[in-house]
Protein backbone atom coordinates (compact mmCIF):
# COMPACT_ATOMS: atom_id res chain seq x y z
CA UNK A 1 0.00 0.00 0.00
CA UNK A 2 0.82 3.79 -1.02
CA UNK A 3 1.20 5.56 2.39
CA UNK A 4 2.09 8.72 1.40
CA UNK A 5 1.42 11.24 -1.65
CA UNK A 6 3.38 14.02 -0.04
CA UNK A 7 5.50 13.84 -3.74
CA UNK A 8 2.34 15.28 -4.81
CA UNK A 9 2.28 18.72 -2.72
CA UNK A 10 1.61 21.33 -5.08
CA UNK A 11 -0.33 19.70 -7.81
CA UNK A 12 -3.87 19.88 -8.85
CA UNK A 13 -5.13 16.35 -8.61
CA UNK A 14 -7.65 16.02 -12.31
CA UNK A 15 -7.95 12.54 -11.53
CA UNK A 16 -8.28 10.62 -8.40
CA UNK A 17 -9.97 7.06 -7.61
CA UNK A 18 -10.51 6.00 -3.83
CA UNK A 19 -10.72 2.00 -3.04
CA UNK A 20 -10.92 1.08 -6.64
CA UNK A 21 -11.88 -2.47 -7.07
CA UNK A 22 -12.58 -4.17 -10.14
CA UNK A 23 -14.42 -7.62 -11.24
CA UNK A 24 -14.53 -9.41 -14.38
CA UNK A 25 -16.92 -12.09 -13.00
CA UNK A 26 -14.88 -13.87 -10.50
CA UNK A 27 -11.48 -12.23 -10.96
CA UNK A 28 -10.35 -9.47 -9.06
CA UNK A 29 -8.40 -7.34 -11.29
CA UNK A 30 -7.58 -4.12 -9.60
CA UNK A 31 -7.69 -4.42 -5.93
CA UNK A 32 -8.62 -1.40 -3.34
CA UNK A 33 -6.49 1.14 -5.88
CA UNK A 34 -6.44 4.61 -4.42
CA UNK A 35 -4.84 6.94 -6.85
CA UNK A 36 -4.71 10.68 -7.07
CA UNK A 37 -3.01 11.64 -10.56
CA UNK A 38 -1.82 15.74 -11.10
CA UNK A 39 -3.43 17.68 -13.74
CA UNK A 40 -1.17 18.49 -16.97
CA UNK A 41 1.68 16.55 -15.87
CA UNK A 42 2.67 12.97 -17.29
CA UNK A 43 1.84 9.68 -15.30
CA UNK A 44 2.70 6.47 -16.04
CA UNK A 45 1.58 3.02 -15.41
CA UNK A 46 3.78 0.24 -14.96
CA UNK A 47 3.64 -3.09 -13.86
CA UNK A 48 3.55 -7.18 -14.96
CA UNK A 49 1.32 -8.14 -17.48
CA UNK A 50 -2.17 -8.38 -16.10
CA UNK A 51 -1.69 -6.36 -13.01
CA UNK A 52 -4.41 -4.13 -13.81
CA UNK A 53 -3.14 -1.23 -15.00
CA UNK A 54 -5.13 -1.58 -18.66
CA UNK A 55 -8.53 -1.95 -16.52
CA UNK A 56 -7.66 0.85 -14.16
CA UNK A 57 -6.87 3.02 -17.15
CA UNK A 58 -10.66 1.92 -18.68
CA UNK A 59 -12.41 2.76 -15.57
CA UNK A 60 -11.45 6.29 -16.54
CA UNK A 61 -13.51 6.44 -19.29
CA UNK A 62 -15.96 3.57 -18.99
CA UNK A 63 -14.74 1.49 -21.71
CA UNK A 64 -15.09 -1.36 -19.48
CA UNK A 65 -18.86 -1.53 -19.67
CA UNK A 66 -18.86 -3.80 -22.82
CA UNK A 67 -16.82 -6.20 -20.89
CA UNK A 68 -19.36 -9.48 -19.68
CA UNK A 69 -19.19 -9.95 -16.29
CA UNK A 70 -17.26 -6.03 -15.34
CA UNK A 71 -18.03 -4.78 -11.93
CA UNK A 72 -16.65 -2.28 -10.34
CA UNK A 73 -16.47 -0.80 -6.36
CA UNK A 74 -14.72 1.84 -4.77
CA UNK A 75 -15.18 5.78 -6.05
CA UNK A 76 -13.86 7.33 -8.87
CA UNK A 77 -13.30 10.95 -9.79
CA UNK A 78 -12.38 12.11 -13.62
CA UNK A 79 -12.92 15.86 -13.55
CA UNK A 80 -15.74 17.13 -11.75
CA UNK A 81 -17.52 14.18 -12.37
CA UNK A 82 -17.92 10.76 -11.37
CA UNK A 83 -17.81 8.50 -13.92
CA UNK A 84 -20.06 5.65 -12.81
CA UNK A 85 -22.44 8.09 -11.06
CA UNK A 86 -26.03 8.24 -11.78
CA UNK A 87 -26.16 11.72 -13.64
CA UNK A 88 -23.20 11.13 -16.07
CA UNK A 89 -23.04 12.49 -19.40
CA UNK A 90 -20.90 9.37 -20.54
CA UNK A 91 -20.24 10.86 -24.38
CA UNK A 92 -19.19 14.61 -22.57
CA UNK A 93 -17.33 12.36 -20.21
CA UNK A 94 -15.78 10.50 -23.16
CA UNK A 95 -15.15 13.80 -25.09
CA UNK A 96 -13.28 15.17 -22.34
CA UNK A 97 -11.25 12.13 -21.76
CA UNK A 98 -9.67 10.71 -25.10
CA UNK A 99 -7.98 7.54 -25.48
CA UNK A 100 -5.47 6.05 -27.35
CA UNK A 101 -4.95 2.24 -27.93
CA UNK A 102 -2.10 -0.19 -27.98
CA UNK A 103 -2.92 -0.90 -31.23
CA UNK A 104 -3.46 1.90 -33.73
CA UNK A 105 -7.38 1.81 -34.71
CA UNK A 106 -7.63 4.00 -37.35
CA UNK A 107 -11.49 3.44 -39.01
CA UNK A 108 -11.23 2.46 -42.55
CA UNK A 109 -12.22 5.62 -43.80
CA UNK A 110 -10.34 8.35 -45.21
CA UNK A 111 -7.48 10.05 -43.38
CA UNK A 112 -9.41 13.48 -42.90
CA UNK A 113 -12.88 11.29 -42.04
CA UNK A 114 -11.37 9.94 -39.11
CA UNK A 115 -9.85 13.67 -37.48
CA UNK A 116 -13.30 14.94 -38.41
CA UNK A 117 -15.73 12.42 -37.16
CA UNK A 118 -15.26 13.33 -33.08
CA UNK A 119 -15.28 17.11 -34.15
CA UNK A 120 -18.51 16.73 -36.34
CA UNK A 121 -20.33 15.00 -33.96
CA UNK A 122 -19.38 16.82 -30.87
CA UNK A 123 -19.34 20.33 -32.29
CA UNK A 124 -21.80 19.55 -35.33
CA UNK A 125 -18.30 21.25 -36.87
CA UNK A 126 -18.57 21.35 -41.34
CA UNK A 127 -16.99 23.07 -44.49
CA UNK A 128 -14.09 25.26 -43.47
CA UNK A 129 -14.44 25.14 -39.94
CA UNK A 130 -13.66 21.17 -39.83
CA UNK A 131 -11.28 21.44 -41.99
CA UNK A 132 -9.42 23.98 -39.49
CA UNK A 133 -9.77 21.96 -36.56
CA UNK A 134 -8.37 18.89 -39.00
CA UNK A 135 -5.58 20.67 -39.34
CA UNK A 136 -5.11 21.93 -36.40
CA UNK A 137 -5.58 18.42 -34.48
CA UNK A 138 -2.99 16.97 -37.56
CA UNK A 139 -1.02 19.99 -37.01
CA UNK A 140 -0.35 19.33 -33.18
CA UNK A 141 -0.02 15.64 -33.63
CA UNK A 142 3.40 16.63 -36.07
CA UNK A 143 1.96 14.10 -38.78
CA UNK A 144 0.03 17.21 -41.15
CA UNK A 145 3.46 17.55 -43.11
CA UNK A 146 3.13 13.45 -44.09
CA UNK A 147 -0.80 13.69 -44.73
CA UNK A 148 -1.65 17.01 -46.60
CA UNK A 149 -2.02 15.87 -49.55
CA UNK A 150 -3.56 12.80 -49.41
CA UNK A 151 -6.26 13.51 -46.64
CA UNK A 152 -8.76 11.68 -49.00
CA UNK A 153 -6.84 8.43 -48.81
CA UNK A 154 -7.49 5.30 -46.95
CA UNK A 155 -6.18 6.10 -43.67
CA UNK A 156 -5.13 2.26 -43.64
CA UNK A 157 -2.99 3.12 -45.97
CA UNK A 158 -0.85 4.73 -43.14
CA UNK A 159 2.25 2.95 -41.71
CA UNK A 160 1.65 2.29 -37.74
CA UNK A 161 3.40 5.21 -36.95
CA UNK A 162 1.45 7.37 -38.86
CA UNK A 163 -1.82 5.29 -37.82
CA UNK A 164 -1.09 6.27 -34.17
CA UNK A 165 -0.44 9.91 -34.31
CA UNK A 166 -3.97 9.83 -36.53
CA UNK A 167 -5.66 8.64 -33.39
CA UNK A 168 -4.16 11.24 -32.06
CA UNK A 169 -4.97 13.66 -33.69
CA UNK A 170 -8.19 11.90 -34.23
CA UNK A 171 -8.81 12.29 -30.43
CA UNK A 172 -6.87 15.79 -30.36
CA UNK A 173 -10.29 17.37 -32.77
CA UNK A 174 -12.75 16.65 -29.81
CA UNK A 175 -10.20 18.72 -27.50
CA UNK A 176 -10.10 16.25 -24.45
CA UNK A 177 -8.37 18.06 -21.32
CA UNK A 178 -7.40 14.00 -19.91
CA UNK A 179 -5.90 11.58 -22.36
CA UNK A 180 -5.52 8.24 -21.78
CA UNK A 181 -2.49 5.74 -23.35
CA UNK A 182 -2.80 1.95 -23.27
CA UNK A 183 0.90 1.40 -24.07
CA UNK A 184 0.74 3.61 -27.11
CA UNK A 185 4.03 2.62 -29.04
CA UNK A 186 4.22 -1.26 -27.91
CA UNK A 187 3.15 -2.02 -31.63
CA UNK A 188 5.55 0.63 -32.81
CA UNK A 189 9.07 0.91 -34.34
CA UNK A 190 11.67 3.13 -32.38
CA UNK A 191 11.50 5.70 -34.40
CA UNK A 192 7.56 6.22 -34.16
CA UNK A 193 8.38 5.47 -30.11
CA UNK A 194 10.35 8.76 -30.19
CA UNK A 195 8.06 10.65 -31.82
CA UNK A 196 4.94 9.56 -29.84
CA UNK A 197 7.21 10.15 -26.66
CA UNK A 198 8.19 13.84 -27.72
CA UNK A 199 4.22 14.29 -28.50
CA UNK A 200 3.89 12.55 -24.73
CA UNK A 201 5.65 15.68 -22.89
CA UNK A 202 4.35 17.96 -25.34
CA UNK A 203 0.86 17.16 -24.59
CA UNK A 204 1.03 18.03 -21.03
CA UNK A 205 1.91 21.10 -21.44
CA UNK A 206 -2.07 21.55 -21.17
CA UNK A 207 -3.39 18.13 -20.59
CA UNK A 208 -3.44 15.48 -17.89
CA UNK A 209 -1.27 12.28 -19.53
CA UNK A 210 -1.70 8.72 -18.24
CA UNK A 211 0.19 6.25 -20.12
CA UNK A 212 0.42 2.54 -19.33
CA UNK A 213 3.59 0.89 -20.55
CA UNK A 214 5.91 -2.05 -20.78
CA UNK A 215 9.00 -0.21 -21.26
CA UNK A 216 10.52 1.29 -17.93
CA UNK A 217 13.22 3.71 -20.82
CA UNK A 218 9.89 5.17 -21.51
CA UNK A 219 8.20 5.49 -17.83
CA UNK A 220 11.29 7.12 -16.18
CA UNK A 221 12.21 9.18 -20.06
CA UNK A 222 8.61 11.04 -20.55
CA UNK A 223 6.76 10.56 -17.12
CA UNK A 224 6.67 12.88 -13.81
CA UNK A 225 4.74 10.67 -11.70
CA UNK A 226 5.14 6.69 -11.92
CA UNK A 227 2.88 4.78 -9.96
CA UNK A 228 3.81 0.59 -9.84
CA UNK A 229 1.22 -1.97 -10.22
CA UNK A 230 1.34 -5.90 -9.35
CA UNK A 231 -1.45 -8.32 -9.38
CA UNK A 232 -4.05 -5.39 -9.42
CA UNK A 233 -2.49 -3.79 -6.36
CA UNK A 234 -1.08 -0.46 -6.39
CA UNK A 235 2.49 -1.29 -4.70
CA UNK A 236 4.41 2.05 -5.19
CA UNK A 237 3.75 5.38 -6.70
CA UNK A 238 6.09 8.35 -6.00
CA UNK A 239 7.74 10.81 -8.97
CA UNK A 240 9.77 9.10 -11.75
CA UNK A 241 12.89 10.00 -10.55
CA UNK A 242 11.90 8.66 -7.05
CA UNK A 243 10.99 5.75 -7.88
CA UNK A 244 13.14 4.72 -10.40
CA UNK A 245 16.33 5.93 -8.84
CA UNK A 246 15.52 4.68 -5.22
CA UNK A 247 12.54 2.72 -5.34
CA UNK A 248 11.55 1.80 -1.71
CA UNK A 249 9.87 -1.15 -2.12
CA UNK A 250 11.39 -4.43 -2.73
CA UNK A 251 9.13 -5.75 -5.59
CA UNK A 252 9.54 -2.33 -6.96
CA UNK A 253 13.12 -2.70 -7.44
CA UNK A 254 13.30 -6.14 -8.63
CA UNK A 255 10.81 -4.98 -11.27
CA UNK A 256 12.49 -2.24 -12.92
CA UNK A 257 15.91 -3.57 -12.70
CA UNK A 258 14.88 -6.27 -14.62
CA UNK A 259 14.75 -9.36 -12.59
CA UNK A 260 10.95 -10.28 -13.76
CA UNK A 261 7.91 -8.93 -15.66
CA UNK B 1 29.60 -49.18 -21.98
CA UNK B 2 30.01 -47.36 -24.87
CA UNK B 3 28.49 -50.36 -27.09
CA UNK B 4 25.56 -51.23 -24.97
CA UNK B 5 24.47 -47.48 -25.64
CA UNK B 6 25.24 -47.85 -29.25
CA UNK B 7 23.28 -50.70 -29.92
CA UNK B 8 20.15 -49.65 -27.80
CA UNK B 9 20.02 -46.46 -29.97
CA UNK B 10 20.25 -48.59 -32.97
CA UNK B 11 17.11 -50.53 -31.72
CA UNK B 12 15.27 -47.12 -31.01
CA UNK B 13 16.12 -45.46 -34.09
CA UNK B 14 14.45 -48.77 -35.94
CA UNK B 15 11.62 -48.85 -33.64
CA UNK B 16 10.95 -45.22 -34.16
CA UNK B 17 11.38 -45.62 -38.37
CA UNK B 18 8.53 -48.19 -38.22
CA UNK B 19 6.51 -45.84 -36.61
CA UNK B 20 7.08 -43.40 -38.70
CA UNK B 21 6.84 -45.94 -41.53
CA UNK B 22 3.08 -46.44 -40.01
CA UNK B 23 2.22 -43.01 -39.42
CA UNK B 24 3.11 -41.82 -43.07
CA UNK B 25 0.94 -44.90 -44.32
CA UNK B 26 -1.96 -43.96 -41.95
CA UNK B 27 -1.10 -40.07 -43.34
CA UNK B 28 -1.28 -40.75 -47.26
CA UNK B 29 -4.87 -43.65 -46.55
CA UNK B 30 -6.71 -40.73 -44.83
CA UNK B 31 -5.51 -37.81 -47.15
CA UNK B 32 -6.80 -40.44 -50.19
CA UNK B 33 -9.98 -40.94 -48.98
CA UNK B 34 -10.67 -37.01 -48.08
CA UNK B 35 -9.99 -36.31 -51.68
CA UNK B 36 -11.80 -39.38 -52.45
CA UNK B 37 -14.64 -37.46 -51.30
CA UNK B 38 -13.67 -34.46 -52.33
CA UNK B 39 -14.27 -35.43 -55.62
CA UNK B 40 -16.99 -37.44 -54.86
CA UNK B 41 -19.11 -34.44 -54.51
CA UNK B 42 -17.49 -32.54 -57.20
CA UNK B 43 -18.56 -35.15 -59.80
CA UNK B 44 -21.85 -34.78 -58.42
CA UNK B 45 -22.30 -31.32 -58.87
CA UNK B 46 -20.91 -31.70 -62.43
CA UNK B 47 -23.07 -34.65 -63.47
CA UNK B 48 -26.29 -32.24 -62.29
CA UNK B 49 -25.04 -29.32 -64.15
CA UNK B 50 -24.02 -31.34 -67.17
CA UNK B 51 -27.37 -33.15 -67.77
CA UNK B 52 -29.56 -29.62 -67.50
CA UNK B 53 -27.30 -27.98 -69.67
CA UNK B 54 -27.06 -30.81 -72.32
CA UNK B 55 -30.70 -31.33 -72.29
CA UNK B 56 -31.97 -27.31 -72.02
CA UNK B 57 -29.08 -25.78 -74.02
CA UNK B 58 -30.75 -26.89 -77.75
CA UNK B 59 -34.13 -24.82 -76.74
CA UNK B 60 -32.84 -21.67 -75.46
CA UNK B 61 -32.26 -18.55 -78.12
CA UNK B 62 -33.21 -15.15 -77.21
CA UNK B 63 -36.95 -15.78 -78.69
CA UNK B 64 -37.51 -18.22 -75.99
CA UNK B 65 -36.07 -15.99 -73.26
CA UNK B 66 -38.68 -13.00 -74.43
CA UNK B 67 -41.29 -14.19 -75.79
CA UNK B 68 -44.50 -16.08 -73.96
CA UNK B 69 -45.84 -19.40 -74.41
CA UNK B 70 -47.66 -20.30 -77.86
CA UNK B 71 -50.15 -23.05 -79.38
CA UNK B 72 -51.48 -23.97 -75.52
CA UNK B 73 -48.39 -23.98 -73.99
CA UNK B 74 -47.13 -26.33 -76.44
CA UNK B 75 -44.33 -23.94 -78.13
CA UNK B 76 -43.27 -20.40 -77.65
CA UNK B 77 -40.90 -19.15 -74.61
CA UNK B 78 -41.17 -18.56 -70.99
CA UNK B 79 -40.65 -14.42 -70.59
CA UNK B 80 -43.76 -14.34 -68.79
CA UNK B 81 -42.32 -16.83 -66.37
CA UNK B 82 -38.63 -14.98 -66.15
CA UNK B 83 -40.85 -11.68 -65.29
CA UNK B 84 -42.43 -12.84 -62.51
CA UNK B 85 -39.92 -14.40 -60.72
CA UNK B 86 -37.84 -10.85 -61.26
CA UNK B 87 -40.84 -9.41 -59.68
CA UNK B 88 -40.64 -11.94 -56.60
CA UNK B 89 -37.17 -11.17 -55.88
CA UNK B 90 -37.48 -7.27 -55.98
CA UNK B 91 -40.66 -7.43 -53.78
CA UNK B 92 -39.24 -10.18 -51.60
CA UNK B 93 -36.35 -8.02 -51.41
CA UNK B 94 -38.17 -4.57 -50.46
CA UNK B 95 -39.79 -6.08 -47.47
CA UNK B 96 -36.85 -8.41 -45.71
CA UNK B 97 -34.53 -6.22 -46.27
CA UNK B 98 -35.61 -3.41 -44.10
CA UNK B 99 -37.24 -6.02 -41.27
CA UNK B 100 -34.10 -8.59 -41.28
CA UNK B 101 -31.57 -5.59 -40.95
CA UNK B 102 -33.16 -3.92 -38.27
CA UNK B 103 -33.67 -7.56 -36.56
CA UNK B 104 -30.20 -8.45 -36.60
CA UNK B 105 -28.97 -4.75 -35.45
CA UNK B 106 -31.26 -5.59 -32.65
CA UNK B 107 -29.77 -8.69 -31.78
CA UNK B 108 -26.46 -7.83 -32.41
CA UNK B 109 -25.97 -4.69 -30.42
CA UNK B 110 -29.25 -4.03 -28.16
CA UNK B 111 -30.68 -7.32 -27.33
CA UNK B 112 -27.93 -8.35 -24.73
CA UNK B 113 -27.69 -11.73 -23.74
CA UNK B 114 -31.19 -12.07 -21.39
CA UNK B 115 -34.30 -14.31 -21.35
CA UNK B 116 -35.61 -12.54 -24.13
CA UNK B 117 -33.27 -12.28 -26.72
CA UNK B 118 -32.79 -16.29 -26.22
CA UNK B 119 -36.25 -17.03 -27.20
CA UNK B 120 -35.93 -14.36 -30.07
CA UNK B 121 -32.89 -16.69 -31.50
CA UNK B 122 -34.69 -20.08 -31.01
CA UNK B 123 -37.23 -18.74 -32.53
CA UNK B 124 -35.67 -17.39 -35.52
CA UNK B 125 -33.46 -20.30 -35.12
CA UNK B 126 -36.47 -22.93 -35.72
CA UNK B 127 -37.69 -20.40 -38.58
CA UNK B 128 -34.60 -20.79 -40.39
CA UNK B 129 -35.35 -24.56 -39.82
CA UNK B 130 -38.76 -24.16 -41.16
CA UNK B 131 -39.21 -26.42 -44.53
CA UNK B 132 -40.43 -24.13 -47.28
CA UNK B 133 -44.03 -26.18 -47.40
CA UNK B 134 -45.26 -24.56 -44.35
CA UNK B 135 -44.00 -21.18 -45.37
CA UNK B 136 -46.32 -21.51 -48.30
CA UNK B 137 -49.39 -23.41 -46.50
CA UNK B 138 -48.70 -20.33 -44.27
CA UNK B 139 -49.25 -17.58 -46.45
CA UNK B 140 -52.54 -19.14 -47.85
CA UNK B 141 -54.00 -19.32 -45.19
CA UNK B 142 -52.56 -15.86 -43.74
CA UNK B 143 -52.21 -13.31 -46.86
CA UNK B 144 -54.74 -14.92 -48.91
CA UNK B 145 -57.38 -16.13 -47.30
CA UNK B 146 -57.18 -14.08 -43.86
CA UNK B 147 -56.52 -11.25 -45.36
CA UNK B 148 -57.95 -11.53 -48.26
CA UNK B 149 -55.11 -10.84 -50.70
CA UNK B 150 -55.88 -13.53 -53.26
CA UNK B 151 -53.47 -15.29 -54.56
CA UNK B 152 -51.32 -12.44 -56.21
CA UNK B 153 -47.66 -11.26 -56.39
CA UNK B 154 -48.05 -9.13 -52.45
CA UNK B 155 -48.76 -12.65 -50.58
CA UNK B 156 -46.06 -14.42 -52.24
CA UNK B 157 -43.77 -11.40 -52.20
CA UNK B 158 -44.13 -11.82 -48.68
CA UNK B 159 -44.84 -15.37 -48.32
CA UNK B 160 -41.03 -15.60 -49.60
CA UNK B 161 -40.03 -12.37 -47.27
CA UNK B 162 -40.78 -14.59 -44.13
CA UNK B 163 -38.87 -17.27 -45.92
CA UNK B 164 -35.60 -15.42 -46.34
CA UNK B 165 -36.11 -13.44 -43.05
CA UNK B 166 -33.97 -16.01 -40.51
CA UNK B 167 -31.13 -15.90 -43.40
CA UNK B 168 -30.95 -12.32 -43.08
CA UNK B 169 -31.14 -11.54 -39.74
CA UNK B 170 -28.53 -14.06 -39.11
CA UNK B 171 -26.50 -12.71 -41.92
CA UNK B 172 -27.00 -9.60 -40.46
CA UNK B 173 -26.41 -10.59 -37.23
CA UNK B 174 -22.90 -12.31 -37.89
CA UNK B 175 -21.80 -9.17 -39.85
CA UNK B 176 -22.29 -7.01 -36.91
CA UNK B 177 -20.64 -9.41 -34.44
CA UNK B 178 -17.59 -9.75 -36.71
CA UNK B 179 -17.25 -5.80 -36.91
CA UNK B 180 -13.41 -5.82 -34.98
CA UNK B 181 -14.14 -4.68 -31.43
CA UNK B 182 -11.24 -2.16 -31.73
CA UNK B 183 -13.38 -0.35 -33.91
CA UNK B 184 -16.29 -0.42 -31.82
CA UNK B 185 -13.99 0.94 -28.72
CA UNK B 186 -12.62 3.82 -30.68
CA UNK B 187 -15.72 5.37 -31.44
CA UNK B 188 -16.90 4.59 -27.85
CA UNK B 189 -13.42 6.18 -27.10
CA UNK B 190 -14.22 9.68 -29.13
CA UNK B 191 -17.73 10.40 -27.38
CA UNK B 192 -19.84 8.99 -29.96
CA UNK B 193 -23.19 8.06 -29.36
CA UNK B 194 -24.54 4.15 -29.82
CA UNK B 195 -26.31 5.26 -33.04
CA UNK B 196 -23.36 7.07 -34.31
CA UNK B 197 -21.11 3.81 -33.33
CA UNK B 198 -23.59 1.70 -35.48
CA UNK B 199 -24.64 4.14 -38.33
CA UNK B 200 -20.74 5.45 -39.14
CA UNK B 201 -18.59 2.73 -38.04
CA UNK B 202 -20.51 -0.84 -37.90
CA UNK B 203 -22.81 -1.11 -40.43
CA UNK B 204 -20.94 0.62 -42.93
CA UNK B 205 -18.12 -2.24 -41.97
CA UNK B 206 -20.76 -5.25 -41.77
CA UNK B 207 -22.04 -3.90 -45.18
CA UNK B 208 -20.54 -6.72 -47.75
CA UNK B 209 -20.66 -9.75 -45.37
CA UNK B 210 -25.22 -8.11 -44.80
CA UNK B 211 -25.18 -7.57 -48.76
CA UNK B 212 -23.70 -11.39 -49.22
CA UNK B 213 -26.13 -13.04 -47.67
CA UNK B 214 -29.52 -11.15 -48.68
CA UNK B 215 -28.25 -11.92 -51.97
CA UNK B 216 -27.71 -15.83 -51.32
CA UNK B 217 -30.55 -16.22 -49.51
CA UNK B 218 -33.00 -14.55 -51.85
CA UNK B 219 -31.29 -16.09 -54.60
CA UNK B 220 -32.14 -19.55 -52.90
CA UNK B 221 -35.48 -18.14 -52.55
CA UNK B 222 -35.97 -17.27 -56.06
CA UNK B 223 -35.48 -21.14 -56.75
CA UNK B 224 -38.05 -22.27 -54.19
CA UNK B 225 -41.59 -23.67 -55.56
CA UNK B 226 -43.31 -24.37 -52.41
CA UNK B 227 -44.09 -21.11 -50.86
CA UNK B 228 -45.64 -19.71 -54.47
CA UNK B 229 -47.23 -22.41 -55.35
CA UNK B 230 -50.20 -21.69 -53.16
CA UNK B 231 -49.98 -17.97 -53.08
CA UNK B 232 -48.53 -16.42 -56.10
CA UNK B 233 -48.10 -18.75 -58.94
CA UNK B 234 -50.56 -19.23 -62.08
CA UNK B 235 -49.90 -21.32 -64.81
CA UNK B 236 -50.06 -19.08 -67.30
CA UNK B 237 -50.29 -15.41 -67.62
CA UNK B 238 -50.77 -13.47 -70.67
CA UNK B 239 -48.17 -10.68 -71.95
CA UNK B 240 -49.42 -7.58 -70.44
CA UNK B 241 -49.08 -7.03 -67.36
CA UNK B 242 -51.40 -3.99 -65.29
CA UNK B 243 -50.04 -0.91 -65.09
CA UNK B 244 -49.42 0.20 -61.65
CA UNK B 245 -49.93 -1.26 -57.66
CA UNK B 246 -52.35 -2.83 -59.45
CA UNK B 247 -49.75 -5.59 -60.60
CA UNK B 248 -49.39 -6.31 -56.80
CA UNK B 249 -52.82 -7.95 -56.51
CA UNK B 250 -52.40 -10.65 -59.50
CA UNK B 251 -50.85 -13.46 -59.65
CA UNK B 252 -47.96 -13.89 -61.23
CA UNK B 253 -46.31 -17.02 -63.33
CA UNK B 254 -42.62 -17.63 -62.80
CA UNK B 255 -39.85 -19.51 -63.00
CA UNK B 256 -40.40 -22.68 -60.65
CA UNK B 257 -44.27 -22.70 -60.74
CA UNK B 258 -43.82 -23.20 -64.09
CA UNK B 259 -41.13 -26.37 -63.37
CA UNK B 260 -43.26 -28.08 -60.97
CA UNK B 261 -46.52 -27.60 -63.17
CA UNK B 262 -44.76 -28.86 -65.92
CA UNK B 263 -44.58 -31.95 -64.66
CA UNK B 264 -47.67 -31.97 -62.51
CA UNK B 265 -49.53 -31.25 -66.18
CA UNK B 266 -48.63 -34.49 -67.03
CA UNK B 267 -46.58 -33.72 -71.15
CA UNK B 268 -48.70 -30.81 -71.52
CA UNK B 269 -45.49 -28.82 -71.74
CA UNK B 270 -42.83 -30.22 -74.24
CA UNK B 271 -39.86 -31.99 -72.23
CA UNK B 272 -37.86 -29.16 -74.21
CA UNK B 273 -39.30 -26.40 -72.73
CA UNK B 274 -39.05 -27.74 -68.91
CA UNK B 275 -35.29 -28.50 -69.90
CA UNK B 276 -34.81 -25.01 -70.79
CA UNK B 277 -36.92 -23.73 -67.97
CA UNK B 278 -35.29 -25.50 -65.75
CA UNK B 279 -31.66 -24.46 -66.84
CA UNK B 280 -33.10 -20.96 -67.26
CA UNK B 281 -33.69 -21.02 -63.32
CA UNK B 282 -30.29 -22.47 -62.72
CA UNK B 283 -28.61 -19.74 -64.40
CA UNK B 284 -30.80 -16.70 -62.75
CA UNK B 285 -30.23 -18.37 -59.04
CA UNK B 286 -26.30 -18.28 -60.55
CA UNK B 287 -26.20 -14.60 -61.94
CA UNK B 288 -27.70 -13.62 -58.54
CA UNK B 289 -24.95 -15.67 -57.21
CA UNK B 290 -22.50 -13.74 -58.84
CA UNK B 291 -23.83 -10.68 -58.72
CA UNK B 292 -23.54 -11.49 -54.88
CA UNK B 293 -20.08 -12.19 -55.05
CA UNK B 294 -19.04 -9.01 -57.40
CA UNK B 295 -20.38 -6.48 -54.67
CA UNK B 296 -19.06 -7.65 -52.00
CA UNK B 297 -15.47 -8.14 -53.53
CA UNK B 298 -15.58 -4.34 -54.86
CA UNK B 299 -17.37 -3.12 -51.24
CA UNK B 300 -13.86 -5.11 -49.57
CA UNK B 301 -11.29 -3.82 -51.43
CA UNK B 302 -12.92 -0.44 -50.93
CA UNK B 303 -12.53 -1.09 -47.02
CA UNK B 304 -9.74 -3.80 -46.49
CA UNK B 305 -8.50 -4.37 -42.20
Amino acid sequence: MVSSTAFLAGEYIAVETYSLSVFYGETQAVKDVSLPIARNRVTALIGPSGCGKSTFLRCLNRLNDRIPGFRMEGRVRVLDVDPYGKQVDLIELRRRVGMVFQKPTPLPMSIYDNVAIGARSHYGLRGKKLDEVVEQALQRAALWDEVKDILKRPALQLSGGQQQRLCIARMLAVEPEVILMDEPCSALDPISTFRIEELMIDLAKDHTVIVVTHNMQQAARVSDYTAFFMYGELVEYDSSKQLFLSPRQKATEDYISGRFG
Amino acid sequence: MEGIGDSALVVARSLQSGRRLRRQLADKLFTGALSGIALFSVVAVLAIIGVIIVKGLPIISWSFLTSPPAEGMTAGGIYPMIRGSVLLMVGTLVIVLPVGILGGVFLAEYAGTNVFSRFIHASVASLAGTPSVIFGLFGLAVFVLMMKMGVSLLAGCLTLALFTLPAVVFTTENAIRSVPESFIEAGMALGLSRWQILWKIVLPNAIPGILTGVVLSTGRAAGEAPPILLTAGIYYATGALPRGWEILKQPVANLPYHLAEGYRQGGVIPEAIVWGTCLTLMLFVLSINIWAIIVRTRVRRRQRW
